[in-house]
């Protein structure tokens, strides 16, 4: 347990909107331990972004966190100071989003930007940060880094800019990086690139990092373990391995059977019926019940709990073990 | 793009090289848009003063003794016998010499530059203290109403602002005059100084201005004030949702960093816009105010100009006022290429 960088517990965050309370994440638990990448996979709407946001404690308004606990190296961030949080995020756990077009001050140089935050964390002259900066912009592989440095972000490309957005949350050294689709927005070619480079980069500085995403193609070569959300619950969490070759719950397979990359045969293909469910009256019992071709009147009256049914892979699925899915990825 | 090469090709060339650089080539750019305009203005309102009717009638109307003849010789006097085109490349012709010729009514033929150079800076005394008023108090109270979207303060403040748009200035005006003024007696009434020196209050001619120009500048403030709130508030708020305002929160950056620098600078944008806009309008006076004061500026001789078809004065208080809208204008480019680096570079 000593490895064990984040741990969250039971973390609920709503938005308390005129419609309604939105509970966009309801009892969703994780732990990242030291060195590893975390898959944090499931549909759009499905919480994913505000999880990572609740653990900076930057929920945007009308967003709260309303129970729950986040342990990050054994301390409680909930019970920070905001004082300290700010000590923490960008120093300790940073972000990266999923927009690297909107992600960027467009009124600020690059150079700016990044010189701002580095010296808000480190103690160090102008001339030093700015020289720190040009060094994470040769990191992230960006040509030219003396002049691209004073460039605006309306002067870059996207993927450019996306690198800057990892150059920036590398520039403090962080234990943790929140990684949010940073590749969703950029097209194929690039995408491998990013997710070549954050790759390649994590395992050089020794980081952890949760990658978010809602396509299971692209955690395949980088995540260690994954935990799938569903309508802000964790319904299934295991090794990478557990996850392609032995998932346990429904959703899970459908996730894996709705991926065209994941070198399967063609006719398996098919989309998850059904629509994400709606957040303010979420359906009753395992939320995903309206769309499981498994469910039984049971499904709708008893919320599944996080079953550990192995070492290591926890599943949230009343009929976890009388049912036998299949992952598309497995030769029958 | 070949006129700008050939209007390069004369000056030297550090000249030429500073004139190449991104931002003056913006405003030399901005600069040859507002030339034609400023002719295209020149030419409506001298065709507007001459079919608002006949100065020397206005003139002789009220006497009774006057003879044709006499009329004739005062017509050809002011040269408005001539055809309208002659008249306008006369008027043309002495505008690039510097002379707006004199004025029919005021101060017995008082060259209108004269007139003007006196009365302009009233108006800009006037202007800029409102201005500068309206800003400070605007851009803190609209950014404290976003950042508190719902709140009690922030539903007074819209709720005020709202109202204080509706309120007609001339309404505002009088009622101020009439509470601290007239019953309370506080401030003077009208003008910009008192008369006598003996009335300056401590003797000092300095706060005797400042006395004078309190209750104006305090109207004006008030009336320029609710919209730009209003602006700041909606723009902030906007920005605020953005992608890199979470970003800078995510980076660890103080609260106050991420609102007053990062959100506040992209905010300012439509603010500056909108402000250049209006104010440019402003600096040329404000005919409503200045009126209801009856403040010496040039929006008031603008009004006097009018009533008494007074044509060289009206028509260089327009070549006056055209002048600061757009220099205004000029300053609000400037201004928002220096905010917005998207104008700025490419
Ligand atoms: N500001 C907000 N106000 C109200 N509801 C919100 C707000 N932000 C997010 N939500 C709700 O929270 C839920 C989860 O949103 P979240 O952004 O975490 O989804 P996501 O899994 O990251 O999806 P995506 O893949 O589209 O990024 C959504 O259903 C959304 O409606
Ligand atoms: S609990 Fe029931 S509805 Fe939910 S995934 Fe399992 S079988 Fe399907
Ligand atoms: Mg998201």
């Amino acid at each position: 347990m000593t490895n064990e960088l984040l741990k969250i517990e039971n973390l609920k965050t709503y938005f308390d909107t005129w419609a309604g309370v939105v509970k966009a994440v309801d009892g969703v638990s994780l732990n990242v331990k030291q060195g590893e990448t975390l898959g944090l996979v499931g549909e759009s709407g499905s919480g994913k972004s505000v999880t990572a946001l609740s653990i900076l404690r930057i929920v945007p308004r009308p967003g709260k966190i309303v129970d729950g606990r986040i342990l990050y190296k054994g301390e409680s961030l909930l019970e920070k100071k905001e004082n300290e949080m700010q000590k923490i995020r960008g120093k300790e756990i940073a972000y990266i989003f999923q927009d690297p077009a909107t992600s960027l001050n467009p009124v600020f140089s690059i150079a700016d930007q990044l010189v701002e935050i580095i010296r808000h964390h480190q103690n160090l002259s102008k001339q030093e940060a700015l020289e720190r900066a040009i060094d994470l912009f040769k990191l992230v592989e960006i040509p030219d880094p003396e002049v691209k440095i004073w460039n605006y972000p309306h002067q870059l490309s996207g993927g450019m800019k996306q690198r800057i957005a990892v150059a920036r949350a590398l520039s403090c050294q962080p234990s943790l990086l929140l990684a949010d689709e940073p590749t969703t927005n950029l097209d194929v070619t690039i995408q491998a690139q990013i997710l070549e480079l954050m790759k390649n980069l994590k395992k050089k500085l020794g980081m952890s990092m949760i990658l978010i995403t809602h396509d299971m193609g692209v955690v395949a070569g980088v995540a260690d373990r994954i935990s799938v959300l569903y309508a802000g619950r964790v319904c299934e969490s295991a090794s990478a391995r557990t996850i392609f070759y032995n998932p346990k719950h429904p959703y899970t397979v459908a996730l894996l059977t709705a991926v065209p990359n994941l070198a399967i045969k063609r006719e398996k293909l098919k989309v998850i019926p059904g629509t994400i469910p709606n957040l303010i009256e979420p359906p009753s019992g395992c939320r995903f019940h309206p769309r499981c071709e498994y469910a039984q009147p049971a499904c709708s009256q008893e919320v599944p709990p996080l079953v550990e049914i192995e070492p290591e892979h926890y599943v949230a699925c009343l009929r976890a073990k009388e049912i036998d899915v299949k992952s598309p990825l497995r030769a029958e | 793009m070949s006129i700008k090469r050939k209007v390069l090709h004369f000056f030297p060339t550090r000249v030429a090289h500073a004139v190449q650089s991104p931002l003056a080539k913006y405003v030399l750019r901005r600069l040859l848009y507002l030339i034609p305009l400023f002719f295209g203005i020149l030419i409506l309102v001298f065709v507007a003063t001459r079919l608002a009717g006949d100065p020397v009638k206005l003139m002789t109307g009220l006497n009774p003794r006057i003879t044709a003849e006499a009329r004739e010789r005062l017509t050809q006097y002011y040269g408005l016998d001539q055809p309208l085109y002659y008249q306008f490349a006369k008027f043309l012709w002495e505008l690039f010499q510097g002379n707006l010729g004199n004025s029919y009514a005021l101060r017995g033929g008082t060259p209108v530059t004269t007139l003007i150079g006196d009365y302009a800076w009233e108006t800009f005394k006037l202007q800029l203290a409102a201005l500068f008023f309206s800003l400070v108090i605007a851009i803190p109270i609209g950014v404290m109403s976003a950042r508190r979207q719902y709140s009690k303060l922030d539903v007074s403040v819209t709720t005020t602002s709202l109202v204080g748009t509706c309120i007609p200035i001339f309404y505002m005006g009088i009622v101020t005059i009439l509470i601290f003024s007239y019953f309370l007696g506080w401030f003077p009434y009208g003008q910009a100084h008192s008369l006598e020196p003996s009335r300056y209050p401590f003797g000092s001619y300095t706060l005797d201005e400042l006395w004078h120009l309190a209750l104006p500048t305090a109207v004006l403030t008030f009336a320029t004030l609710a919209p730009v709130v209003l602006l700041v508030r909606s723009s902030m708020l906007e920005i605020l949702r953005q992608d890199y305002i979470l970003a800078a929160r995510a980076s660890g950056l103080s609260e106050r960093t991420v609102v007053y620098k990062h959100a506040l600078r992209n905010a300012l944008i439509p603010v500056v816009t909108y402000v250049g806009l209006y104010f440019g309008g402003m600096l040329a006076g404000a005919p409503i105010t200045e009126t209801v004061f009856n403040w010496p500026g040039v929006g008031r001789l603008y009004v006097e100009a009018t009533a008494k078809l007074d044509f060289p004065l009206i028509m260089g208080i327009t070549v006056f006022i055209t002048l600061m809208v757009l220099v205004a204008n000029l300053i609000t480019d400037i201004t928002y290429a220096y905010i917005d680096p998207r104008i700025r570079i490419e």
